[in-house]
C-alpha cells in the first residue's frame, strides 16, 4: 500500500520546490504580522472610534449645560414670581398647612406626605380661583410643578419648625429657597435614573449639581436686588456665563484629581486640566448660544406670524439641536462609513482575508498544481512511470504513496507556518495582538485545509488524465481561477468598508472554493467557519479518493 | 506451458488503429522477436504484456498470471525496457539505479556494475544531460540488472551506436544463454536475425507471419549468383540442367537456386568454366518479410 522508495523519490524530486515556496511563504506571514504589530496600523482606526467615543461625550456635554442654563433661568424666572408673595406663600402653611396636621395627626411619613399632597391641592385651588389676592400663576409655569413645590414647601417648614422652632418666627424667604433647591435636586436625581439609568452616586452628583445652580441663581438674583438693577438685569447672559465657569469647574476639577492620581506633578495636572476645561467651556457655550439662539428664533417667527406658540416643544427642539454632536451633524451615510471604518479590523483584513487566502495561498498553490501534476500524469506522460511499474509495485501502491507525500509535504509546509506565525506573534505581543493564538492557528488550519482541498482536486485531475498539460490546464487552471475569484470578489465581501465595497463583486465569492475558508467568521468567533472546515476537508478527501481508485482502472501509455 | 501466451488480444483505437487478434506463445528460454513499422502496434502490443493497457478482447499471460489483474505478480517475473526513455525526476544515473534497484528490493549490485563496464556506461552523469545512447544504457541497466526471467525489450537498440548494438547484442546473448526468454522488438532485422529464434511481424495490427529462424538460416535450397569471364561459359552454363532465376547477359551473370543436396554436383560442374567469382546469396528475414508482404499484396490485387 505504501513504497519507501517511491515516497524518497518524490521528495528528492520535488524538496528544492518544497523550499521555495515554504521559506519565503514563511518570511512573508512574519513579516506581515511583525511589521503590522509595530506599525500600530490600528491607530488610524481607533482615532477613529475615539471621535465617536468624544461626540459621545460632547453631546452629553453640551446637555448638561444646556440643562443647567435652564435650570438657572427658570429658578430666577421662578424665584422672581415667588419672592415677593414669599410672606403670602408662608402663610399657606400657617393657615392650611398646620390646621391639616393637627387636625390628621399623622403618625407616619406616608400619612404625613399625603396631608401635605391634599394641602397643596388646596393651595393650587385657592390660587387658581383667585382667593389669594395678589398672587397668580406665572407664564410659563406648570401647575402640577406648582402643586409639587408646595409639597416641598410643607416639607420645609416641617423640617425648620421641627426643632421647636417657634412657628410665627419662619424666615419665609429661605422657606422658599429651601423648598425650590430641594425639588430641584430631587427632580435632577429622579430625571438622572429615570432617563439616563445612572448609578445613585452620579444622581446624587447630579442633584447637588442643580441644588448648586438653583442656589447660585437665586443668590445672584438677590444680588441684583440688592443693588436695585434687577430691572436691566440680563438673566440669560448671566446663566450662559456661570454655566460655563460651572463647566470649567467642574472639568477641571476632575481632570485634575485623575492626573494627580495617575501620577502627574501638580503643575503639568494643573496645565492639562485647565487646557482640557476650556476646551468644554467653549463647548458648553456653543451650546448654550445655538440653545438660545435657536428658541429665540422660533418664538420670533412665531410672534411674527402672529400665531400661537408651545415653548415648552420649542425648548426641546432647541435642545435636541444644541446638543448634537460632531456625528450627528454628519449626513447619515458618511457618519456611518466613518463609524463603520472605526470599527473595521484591519488585523482581520490584512492577515486573514488577505494573507490567508489570497497572498499566502499563492505559492503553496503553484506547488500543489505543480507537483500533483507531475507526481501521475507529469510521470505518465513522459513515461517515466514505465520504470515505477515494471517493478512489482501495484499501481495503487503509486497513488497512495504519491498522494500521501503531497500531504505529508503540505502539511510539513503548514507547520512551518503556524511555527512561524505563532512565533511573530508572540513577538508582536502574544493575546494582546489584535489577532490572537486560537485565531492564527484557525486561520492556519483553515489555510491547510483550503489547501488540502485543492491538493485533492489537483491530484484527482492528475489520476484522470494521461497528458500533463490537460491535468495542469484543468486542475492548475480551475484553482486559479478560484485564486482570482476570490481576490474580485474580496472587493465585495463584508470585509471591505462599504465606501469601498463594490457588493456586486460577491458574486465572484460563489465560484471560489476558498470561499469555504471563512477567516471572517474565525475574527468574529461565530462557529459558522467549523461545518465549512469539514465541507473543505470532504472535498479534499472525496476528489483524493476518486485520484486514486480512477488510476487503478485505466489504460497507461507508458 | 508457454511463458508468454497471448490469446485474440484487441485493442482498437478506431480508424485502423490499434492491434487485432493477435495469438502468439513464447516459450521458456525462447528469444522471441518482434517487427513492424513505426506504427504497426508492437508497442501496443507489449504495453498489454506489461499490464498497462486493459485488453478490449482476448488476454495476455505471463507465467499463468493475467497481463491485466495480476500485473503485480507479472512484474516478478518481467524486466521491461520501455520504447521511450524517459527517467524520473532524479539528479544522476546512480541516483536513477539506486531507486529502481530499492522498488525492486534488489540489494546486491554486482550485476549492475557489471553491466555498466561492459556498455562502458558512466552512471554518475546528471540524467538530463545523457545522450540518446547513453539513457538507452541506463535504461537497459535498470532493466537488467534485477536478473530476472522474462525480458520484454521495446526496441533496446534505439539510440547505440554500431559497437553498442554488438556489445548489447551480446549481453542479449549472454541472457539467452542462462535461460531467459526474451520479447524484444525492433524494426531492424538484422539485429533479430543475430538473436532471435523465432521472429513475428506485425503490419497494422495484425500479425501476418510468424517464423523459426532455423527456417530462414537453413533453407532446404541455397542461391548463388555466378559470373563467367567470357560470353561462350555463359551461354554454355545456361544449357545445364541447374535452376536460374535470373540472367544479366551484360554482366555474363546468373542467379541460380540449387537444393541442399546439389552443392557438389554444382561445384564439379562450375569447374568447367572460367569463372570471375561465385557468390551465395543469404536468405535473410527482410527478403523472407519482403516476401511474405509482396505475396499478400498480390492476393489482394487479385481479391480487388
Amino acid at each position: 500500500m505504501f513504497s519507501k522508495a517511491l515516497f524518497k523519490q518524490s521528495m528528492k524530486a520535488h524538496w528544492v520546490k518544497w523550499v521555495f515556496v515554504t521559506v519565503p511563504t514563511c518570511v512573508m506571514l512574519a513579516i506581515v504580522i511583525i511589521v503590522l504589530g509595530n506599525l500600530g496600523i490600528n491607530d488610524i482606526r481607533d482615532s477613529l472610534k475615539e471621535i465617536f467615543v468624544q461626540a459621545d461625550q460632547e453631546s452629553t456635554l453640551k446637555e448638561e449645560a444646556v440643562d443647567g442654563y435652564e435650570l438657572y433661568t427658570t429658578t430666577t424666572d421662578f424665584y422672581g414670581v415667588l419672592s415677593p408673595n414669599a410672606s403670602l406663600i408662608g402663610m399657606l402653611n400657617s393657615m392650611l398647612y398646620q390646621p391639616a396636621i393637627n387636625e390628621a395627626n399623622p403618625t407616619t411619613d406616608e400619612e404625613r406626605n399625603a396631608v401635605r399632597q391634599s394641602v397643596a391641592e388646596q393651595a393650587l385651588g385657592f390660587i387658581t380661583g383667585g382667593t389669594l389676592p395678589g398672587f397668580s400663576i406665572p407664564e410659563g409655569l406648570d401647575e402640577d410643578y406648582l402643586k409639587q413645590f408646595f409639597v416641598y414647601l410643607f416639607a420645609a417648614y416641617d423640617t425648620m419648625t421641627s426643632n421647636g422652632a417657634d412657628t410665627s418666627n419662619v424666615d419665609n424667604d429661605q422657606l422658599l429657597i429651601n423648598a425650590y433647591t430641594n425639588l430641584v435636586a430631587d427632580m435632577a436625581y429622579s430625571q438622572s435614573i429615570a432617563e439616563e439609568g445612572a448609578t445613585e452616586d452620579y444622581a446624587q452628583t447630579r442633584a447637588d449639581g442643580a441644588r448648586e445652580i438653583a442656589n447660585a441663581a437665586i443668590t445672584e438674583y438677590k444680588g441684583q436686588q440688592t443693588a436695585g438693577t434687577l430691572e436691566d438685569a440680563d438673566f440669560e447672559s448671566l446663566a450662559n456665563e456661570y454655566i460655563n465657569n460651572y463647566i470649567y469647574q467642574e472639568t477641571y476639577d476632575l481632570i485634575y484629581q485623575q492626573n494627580i492620581d495617575s501620577g502627574m506633578s501638580a503643575s503639568d495636572a494643573e496645565t492639562s486640566a485647565s487646557e482640557y476645561a476650556v476646551m468644554t467651556k467653549v463647548i458648553a457655550n456653543t451650546a448654550i448660544t445655538t440653545y438660545q439662539f435657536w428658541i429665540n428664533e422660533r418664538v420670533n417667527e412665531a410672534t411674527d406670524a402672529g400665531t400661537d406658540y408651545d415653548l415648552a416643544a420649542i425648548k426641546t427642539e432647541a435642545r435636541t439641536n444644541a446638543c448634537q454632536s460632531i456625528s450627528d451633524q454628519m449626513p447619515e451615510a458618511v457618519a456611518e462609513a466613518l463609524s463603520e471604518l472605526g470599527n473595521m479590523d484591519i488585523y482581520g483584513l490584512i492577515i486573514g482575508s488577505i494573507f490567508y487566502r489570497i497572498a499566502g495561498l499563492l505559492l503553496p498553490m503553484v506547488f500543489v498544481i505543480m507537483t500533483a501534476n507531475s507526481l501521475l500524469a507529469g510521470q505518465v506522460d513522459s513515461g517515466s512511470m514505465a520504470y515505477v511499474l515494471s517493478t512489482p509495485t501495484k499501481r495503487r501502491t503509486v497513488t497512495i504513496t504519491q498522494m500521501v507525500y503531497l500531504i505529508v509535504a503540505l502539511l510539513a509546509m503548514y507547520i512551518l507556518l503556524t511555527v512561524t506565525s505563532v512565533i511573530s506573534v508572540f513577538i508582536v505581543g502574544g493575546n494582546n495582538f489584535a489577532i490572537n493564538y486560537a485565531e492564527i492557528l484557525l486561520f492556519n488550519a483553515g489555510a491547510f485545509l483550503t489547501m488540502f482541498a485543492i491538493a485533492g482536486f489537483c491530484f484527482m485531475c492528475s489520476s484522470l488524465f494521461n497528458r500533463a498539460k490537460y491535468s495542469l490546464g484543468v486542475g492548475g487552471g480551475l484553482t486559479i481561477f478560484s485564486l482570482v475569484c476570490t481576490i474580485l470578489g474580496l472587493f465585495g465581501s463584508s470585509v471591505v468598508p462599504s465606501a469601498m465595497r463594490i457588493s456586486a463583486m460577491n458574486v465572484f465569492n460563489y465560484f471560489s472554493m476558498i470561499t469555504l475558508f471563512d477567516t471572517v467568521s474565525i475574527m468574529s468567533g461565530t462557529l459558522d467557519y467549523l461545518w465549512k472546515f469539514a465541507i473543505l476537508l470532504g472535498i479534499g478527501i472525496v476528489t483524493f479518493i476518486i485520484g486514486v481508485f480512477r488510476f487503478e482502472k485505466k489504460d497507461l501509455p507508458l | 506451458m508457454s511463458v508468454i501466451e497471448i490469446n485474440h488480444l484487441t485493442k482498437d483505437y478506431g480508424e485502423g488503429r490499434g492491434i487485432f487478434d493477435i495469438n502468439l506463445s513464447i516459450e521458456k528460454g525462447e528469444v522471441f522477436g518482434y517487427v513492424g513499422t513505426n506504427g504497426s502496434g508492437k508497442t501496443t502490443t507489449i504495453r498489454h504484456i506489461m499490464g498497462f493497457l486493459q485488453a478490449q478482447q482476448g488476454s495476455a499471460t505471463v507465467m499463468g498470471f493475467d497481463a491485466w489483474k495480476d500485473s503485480v505478480e507479472v512484474k516478478k517475473f518481467v524486466s521491461y525496457i520501455p520504447g521511450e526513455i524517459a527517467f524520473p525526476d532524479l539528479r544522476t544515473g546512480t541516483e536513477f539505479l539506486k531507486a529502481q534497484a530499492e522498488l525492486l528490493g534488489l540489494k546486491n549490485m554486482d550485476y549492475a556494475n557489471y553491466l555498466c563496464d561492459k556498455l562502458q556506461l558512466d552512471t554518475s552523469a546528471n540524467l538530463k544531460r545523457m545522450s540518446k545512447g547513453m539513457k538507452q544504457k541506463t535504461a537497459i541497466v535498470a532493466a537488467l540488472m534485477a536478473n530476472k526471467d522474462i525480458l520484454i525489450l521495446d526496441e533496446p537498440t534505439t539510440g547505440l551506436d554500431p559497437l553498442m548494438r554488438e556489445t548489447f547484442l551480446d549481453i542479449i546473448l549472454e541472457e539467452k544463454e542462462k535461460g531467459k526468454t526474451i520479447f524484444m522488438s525492433s524494426h531492424m532485422f538484422d539485429e533479430l536475425e543475430d538473436t532471435c529464434d523465432r521472429v513475428a511481424m506485425i503490419q497494422n495490427g495484425h500479425i501476418i507471419d510468424c517464423v523459426s529462424m532455423n527456417d530462414i538460416t537453413n533453407t532446404p535450397t541455397k542461391t548463388y549468383k555466378i559470373e563467367f569471364t567470357n560470353r561462350e561459359d555463359f551461354v554454355a552454363f545456361k544449357h545445364t540442367r541447374f535452376k536460374i532465376i535470373r540472367e544479366q547477359p551484360q554482366y555474363n551473370q546468373v542467379t541460380i537456386t540449387i537444393k541442399n543436396e546439389d552443392i557438389a554436383k554444382l561445384m564439379k560442374s562450375l569447374t568447367k568454366y572460367k569463372l570471375k567469382f561465385v557468390a551465395e546469396i543469404e536468405y535473410t528475414l527482410e527478403n523472407h518479410f519482403k516476401d511474405v508482404l509482396k505475396k499478400i499484396k498480390e492476393k489482394e490485387s487479385k481479391n480487388v
